[in-house]
């Protein structure tokens, strides 16, 4: 069932430069979405927009049916989706754990726990933690949300293979046991593999592989 | 997590940046403080200065066009006065006006005298035109206290009292002219005028300092201060019955300085006034002389205060705008998960009002130490002035003082967040990664 998509979706900077055109696509929940293709081709814009991060130059975001627009991008970042970034983008003066907090009113440490954090971890300041550790905070501040949608840009860019394979299998568990839709931007062919559905941007167009 | 746990983390977490900016606004504060009751202080110096000075009309005799043709006598042409004198009714009438506390006559020259059994310190020549040597000056007047080598500190009485409006045969002199003839406050003394060809008697009532020795180069006796006195009017009046039928000056004491206009404009309105060859002009050079170095001391304690407050808004933005650039990543993820822009200005705005909270608070203890060293620093410049001064941080200002101050901090961390927090979460969150 579809969960989000984009209905002819143009997107260009300055009214000049366009990168992506007349764009159409629908993501399901329970399904890990991975959009390749190579640099500068769009795919962060395109996260950007179904994250409600930017607006499109013209068409539609549609959220459950409805216009993202219609109750705020704003509404639509806080209630229906959630990011996680190749720079993990944590605020550095807090805990794990409020980062976390950042989120949900729920008691962070589950998560933190089921995402392999100890409780010392969880306390610790974040600039302490290794890049792992740091997009495991970043992947249990997405789901304490309760977001459907997770829109992951590069999200192992920044870790080693281990690592990365990890992140990629939390990822996974989260499309299919927790019935959230994943859209995962990658350079990587490896994590690109393990997705359910691979898109590829070129020239503005989006197409499934 | 809410903005107020957000603004409290911040502060604690990043003790540097708090630790700073306590620092400046606590600076800040207690400069405004100490301004502000330094203004305080010169105000009420001020208006002590009003009571104790107050201010002066004038009424003058208006001689152009009133000195007659001229007389011929002895030492040439003699011109006299033929105009209006002030008389007792139109005195009398004036000191009924709303807002006159007290006048005034002081006729400089009114009275010339030779001692008949005592000598005045002796000058150049001794041109003796009367059988008991030289005259000296007297100024008549209605009370000695207000003549106006009084009013300025030049003289002081050191014995006795001043001439007052009901006495009569009563005089003042010199303390180097008492001690020239051992005379003291309650001797009579005897003096010879050529004008009225009579001796009087008068009482010294006081005896007054400040005529600054007998040095120079008199000519005569009369241009020796010390030689001079006050006599009374009454006592001239008397003398001079048929050539005198009033005062030739008024001096009219207002009791506020700065409504001196509307006193003045009571006076000129007076029925007794009117179509009498009269001059009437404020005079507030006394109080002008002590209250200048106030006013434009108050000048400059304003343009401090106006100065200080740019100053405190200017660094303070300056610093949140250096930090909340460093804070742009923080700005973007809190809009990437959805946080709106009221949320994260007022975070910004509670850190820092927390922070100012803590430092107005501080400064309240230091600016009361500051106004302290400043009050004894304005005493001892205002004494001179014979004005007294107090610098006390007064409680009545601590609210405004809030208020305001929160105010400036609202503008600065509007001012220093605004262009970060309205761009597109997606421009701050790209441009950093």
């Amino acid at each position: 069932m579809c969960i989000i998509k984009v209905c002819n979706v143009t997107y260009s900077y300055d009214g000049t430069r366009t990168v992506l055109r007349n764009i159409s696509a629908e993501f399901e929940a329970g399904n890990m979405y991975a959009i390749l293709g190579p640099s500068g081709c769009g795919k962060t814009t395109l996260l950007s927009l179904l994250g409600g991060l930017d607006s499109p130059t013209q068409g539609q975001v549609i959220f459950q049916g409805e216009d993202i627009m219609k109750q705020g991008l704003a509404y639509h970042r806080k209630r229906h989706v959630s990011f996680i970034f190749q720079s993990y983008n944590l605020i550095d003066y807090m805990t794990p754990a409020e980062n976390v907090a950042l989120t949900s009113s729920l008691p962070p440490l589950p998560v933190l726990e089921s995402l392999g954090l100890t409780k010392e971890e969880a306390k610790r300041n974040v600039k302490k933690l290794s890049g792992g550790q740091q997009q495991r905070v970043a992947i249990a501040r997405s789901l304490a949300c309760d977001a459907k949608v997770i829109l992951a840009d590069e999200p192992t860019g920044n870790l080693d293979e281990d690592t990365a394979s990890s992140i990629i299998t939390i990822l996974k568990s989260c499309a299919h046991e927790k019935k959230k839709c994943v859209i995962v931007v990658t350079h990587s062919n490896d994590l690109a593999k393990q997705a359910d559905v691979i898109l590829r941007l070129k020239k503005g167009e989006l197409k499934p592989i | 997590m809410s903005f107020l746990k957000r603004a409290v983390l911040y502060c604690f977490r990043q003790r540097l940046k708090t630790a700073i900016l306590f620092l400046v606004l606590t600076l800040i504060a207690a400069f405004l403080l100490t301004s502000l009751a330094i203004r305080d202080g010169v105000r009420k110096s001020t208006a002590q200065v009003q009571t104790a000075i107050g201010g002066k009309i004038e009424l003058n005799l208006d001689t152009e066009g009133h000195m007659g043709g001229g007389e011929q006598n002895q030492w040439g042409t003699a011109y006299y006065y033929t105009g209006d004198l002030i008389t007792q009714d139109i005195v009398d009438a004036i000191k009924k006006v709303d807002g006159v506390v007290d006048y005034n006559s002081e006729g400089t020259g009114s009275y010339y005298g030779a001692g008949v059994d005592f000598k005045y310190l002796p000058a150049a020549f001794d041109l003796s035109y009367t059988p008991y040597g030289e005259s000296s000056s007297y100024t008549a007047t209605l009370s000695s206290e207000k003549c106006a080598h009084f009013q300025r500190g030049e003289y002081k009485l050191v014995d006795g009292r001043h001439i007052q409006p009901e006495d009569s045969h009563t005089c003042l002199i010199s303390k180097e002219l008492a001690d020239y003839n051992h005379l003291s406050v309650g001797d009579q003394i005897q003096m010879y005028s050529l004008d009225a060809e009579d001796i009087t008697s008068f009482e010294i009532v006081g005896i007054f300092d400040g005529t600054k020795g007998t040095e120079g180069n008199a000519l005569t006796v009369d241009e020796i201060p010390a030689n001079c006195g006050y006599i009374d009017y009454a006592t001239l009046f008397e003398l001079f019955q048929d050539k005198i039928d009033g005062y030739d000056q008024l001096t009219i004491f207002v009791e506020d300085p700065v409504n001196i206009q509307n006193v003045y404009d009571r006076i000129a309105a007076l029925p007794e006034l009117k179509d009498k060859t009269l001059k009437l002009d404020i005079n507030t050079e006394t109080y002008d002389v002590v209250s200048s170095p106030l006013e434009s001391l108050e000048k400059l304690i304003h343009t401090t205060i106006l100065f200080i407050s740019l100053v405190g808004v200017a660094v303070l933005t300056l610093l949140l705008t250096i930090w909340i650039r460093g804070r742009k990543r923080e700005i973007g993820i809190l809009l990437s998960i959805g946080k709106n822009k009221a949320n994260i200005l007022f975070q910004i705005f509670t850190e820092t009002l927390a922070v100012t909270i803590l430092s107005f608070t501080s400064s309240i203890p230091l600016s009361y130490l500051t106004a302290e060293k400043a009050g004894t620093f304005f005493l001892s410049k205002a004494a001179a002035a014979n004005a007294g001064f107090h610098v006390e941080v007064q409680a009545s200002y601590l609210a405004p003082f809030y208020l305001i101050g929160i105010l400036l901090i609202a503008i600065s961390v509007l001012a220093s967040s605004w262009t970060v927090v309205c761009q597109k979460p997606n421009d701050i969150l790209m441009k950093m990664d």
